[in-house]
């Protein structure tokens, strides 16, 4: 089998961008860097008394000014096989990136975009040497790793920042099988949306862990905000685009815009699917290929099933095995239904995320007669039995979402206030670019509300044990201010979606994130088992920064 | 629901402490406030203009259905829910039953939910964003067609109805539509 990760970049735009565009501002090298109005589809609606309005938090773009040329140009990602024992030397560094035609300052671990594969035998350890070169603090989190405490990459709860210039040695453990990621846990707005990130590939140690497939192939989601002039700035001191967060304009399938694969008639391909985007999530289509769901962030599911569609938040992963079964191009889209607020309606929106050509030559071997057996998973379901027992019993801890504002702007204030007889379920555009915009980290603190204790965010601190059980029941408020979709991510520990809104989960599978829709209640189990001082927070970039996160200790 | 929940709940406290008059048991289940949200249910309006479900009224539980990613969705994107019907207030006559529809907002496409059983609850799903349910009387034993031939007893509006143009209304007014009620 072959793992698919070099790609081949071209030229295209993603979504339109120059309805609003407001022309050049002191953007060349060398100038003082300014806000510009935030591109925006010319439909969206905007309040004439906001035309001239800019965040309240100072413009800030990484090596803005900087000739573009004296960086190093990323290249596409490469493998890097980990054998038990090995130690990987890798950087994050300020590199030369071209998206849709321009070359863009941004940032890269180990010089590539995405950055490099790392792929390890579940069971495996080894040593990461992490030196920073970009002109920021930073630390490398291991999304999904059940590792140890002091290796988790949170600033101030495991570690100290690691300042520019200074290296950090990280001991990874892979217990589960599956993809998982790494990301910077320091300003993610920022590092993480010029292109610090990268997989991880835990392989499993026992044959026939999956079905099998002709070719494997990882697929990293992402968006980028970008004009005519280039990356939007970001806010200096804290993010903007606190209310929902920052959706890109282009969207990217492995940090290019024309993603291309070429396989042969009846293959199997197992693509490892990773949201790494701030805010937005995807439903990904195989332009009307099969999709089988095997696995997403921490295990197999129960059972393998049919899916029309991969509904993929930010730093979710999902592994499925699609068929191409006829000589044609198939379109990978990110298919969705957008709101327009100004109309009240929703609009169906399709964006090209790339394209599968599937050439005459028939697929050897063939896997279609195995591919059509779904495959129930004894090991999982084995794995979980030992928690139905908790399954139907009371919460533990209850958790409202919520936010305060403070400071907004008054148009975005009416606004909301009219806006509010409808919340959509999820955000799957940015329906409020101007606003969203203007709102930034300091006039928006997004809540994790302890229901039983009324303490928020990281004034609380759970206190559990090794081997304990932990029922989480979460609720997405939908009458606040603003209320919105939120990834909720769990470090260090696994946790099982029991239910939503009272209805039973019935194909399982072990989370480290999941998303809890607006509205919604969600019961999750978290399976407590690694010792330390750990946090969970909402996974959209600006949300993490505007507040939303707490901490919970496990004693052994 | 969660805030007529709350309501039932003062009733019965109050009705405990000698307040109301009414006895407990006059019909509506005090049920304590779950921690469940009431945002997407659908309440089944009445038209009034049925015999035997002239006070019919009821409600429409939205779920997602059954999905590997939490959030059901269509290849299209579209929200994938299950619905839980429920009437009350109704009285049949003979060889009559009540049935459940779902329609989009211009009424050009309709699908059957099926049935009401004999305790007046049907389960279906959609996949439309926005959709109206529309509750009829259709003969018993007669198969139904591709829509209603009877006359309408109930009709409700997905939430997402509620959102409409806010070049409609100003969207600089300060007066939330929701004042009015809707």
């Amino acid at each position: 089998m072959t793992l698919l990760v070099a790609f081949t970049a071209s030229l295209s735009g993603g979504q339109d961008h120059s309805g609003h565009n407001m022309g050049d501002m002191n953007m060349g090298p060398g100038s003082k860097i300014a806000w510009r109005m935030v591109p925006m589809t010319a439909t969206m609606p905007m309040a004439p008394d906001m035309m001239d309005d800019v965040p309240n938090v100072a413009p800030f773009l990484p090596g803005y000014g900087m000739d573009v040329s004296m960086f190093a140009e990323a290249k596409p990602s490469e493998i890097i096989d980990l054998a038990h024992g090995d130690t990987l030397r890798m950087d994050a560094s300020l590199v030369r990136r071209t998206i849709g035609g321009k070359e863009y300052v941004m940032m890269a671990y180990g010089g590539m975009y995405p950055g490099p594969l790392l792929r390890a035998d579940r069971g495996s350890k080894v040593v990461v040497e992490f030196t920073n070169n970009i002109e920021m603090p930073t630390t490398v989190h291991w999304h999904g790793l059940r590792l140890d405490n002091a290796f988790d990459g949170v600033p101030g709860v495991t570690q100290d920042p690691i300042l520019t210039g200074e290296t950090f040695t990280y001991e990874l453990i892979f217990p589960d099988e599956g993809m998982f990621w790494y990301h910077p846990h320091m300003r993610e707005d920022v590092q993480q949306d010029l292109g610090l990130y990268g997989n991880m590939l835990v392989d499993p140690t026992t044959k026939g862990f999956y079905g099998p497939a002709n070719r494997e192939v990882p697929l990293i989601l992402d968006d980028i905000l970008i004009d005519d002039n280039g990356l939007l700035p970001f806010g200096e001191s804290g993010p903007t685009h606190a209310l929902m967060g920052r959706f890109g304009n282009v969207l990217m399938v492995n940090g290019i815009t024309d993603y291309k694969l070429q396989v042969d008639k009846g293959d199997v391909v197992r693509f490892y699917l990773t949201n790494v985007a701030n805010t937005r999530s995807f439903n990904v289509t195989f332009g009307g290929a099969k999709i089988k769901i095997v696995a997403s962030d921490v295990s197999k599911y129960e059972r393998e099933q049919f899916v029309p569609s991969v509904v993929i938040s930010p730093a979710e992963r999902y592994i499925v095995d699609v068929l191409f079964d006829e000589t044609r191009d198939y379109q990978i889209s990110n298919s969705i239904q957008a709101i327009d607020h100004y109309r009240g309606v929703f609009v169906p929106e399709v964006h090209a995320l790339g394209r599968v050509s599937v050439s005459s030559k028939p697929s050897n071997p063939s896997f279609v007669t195995d591919y059509s057996v779904l495959r129930t998973n004894a090991d999982t379901i084995a794995d979980i039995d030992r928690f139905r027992k908790d399954f139907g019993r009371e919460p533990d801890h209850k958790l409202r979402l919520t936010l305060k504002v403070h400071g907004l702007p008054m148009p975005t204030v009416r606004m909301m206030e009219i806006d509010t007889l409808y919340v959509p379920p999820m955000e799957w555009n940015d329906t409020m670019p101007m606003m969203n915009w203007l709102s930034s980290h300091d006039q928006v603190d997004w809540i994790l509300k302890d229901e039983e204790t009324g303490k928020e965010n990281m004034d609380i601190q759970w206190q559990w044990k090794v081997g304990d059980v932990v029922k989480i029941r979460i609720f997405n408020d939908p009458k606040t201010f603003h209320p919105m979709n939120h990834p909720f991510h769990v470090h260090g520990q696994r946790f099982l979606v029991t239910s939503m809104d009272g209805v039973a989960n019935t194909n399982l599978v072990w989370k480290d994130t999941a998303i809890v829709p607006v509205g919604a209640t969600m019961d999750i189990l978290v399976d407590v088992t690694n010792p330390g001082t750990w946090m969970a927070h909402c996974h959209i970039a600006e949300h993490l920064h505007s507040g939303m996160m707490l901490g919970f200790t496990v004693s052994k | 629901m969660l805030r007529s929940c709350y309501l039932l709940l003062a009733v019965c406290i109050l009705s405990t402490a000698g307040w109301a008059s009414s006895p407990p048991n006059s019909g509506a289940e005090c049920v304590s406030p779950t921690f469940r949200s009431d945002y997407y249910q659908i309440k089944l309006v009445g038209t009034n203009k049925v015999r035997g479900a002239r006070m019919a009224k009821g409600m429409t539980g939205v779920t997602f259905a059954q999905s590997p990613f939490g959030v059901a969705l269509s290849e299209s994107g579209t929200y994938v829910v299950n619905l839980e019907l429920a009437m009350q207030n109704v009285t049949l006559d003979e060889g009559m039953s009540l049935v459940a529809w779902v329609s989009t907002p211009q009424i050009d496409q309709i699908r059957v939910i099926g049935r009401f059983d004999s305790q007046f609850k049907v389960a279906g799903s959609t996949d439309w964003n926005k959709f109206l349910v529309v509750i009829t009387l259709e003969p018993k034993d007669t198969p139904l067609g591709a829509t209603w031939t009877g006359p309408i007893v109930a009709r409700g509006m997905s939430r997402s109805g509620l959102m409409h143009t806010l070049a409609g209304h100003g969207p600089y007014e300060t007066e939330p539509c929701a004042v009015y009620g809707y």
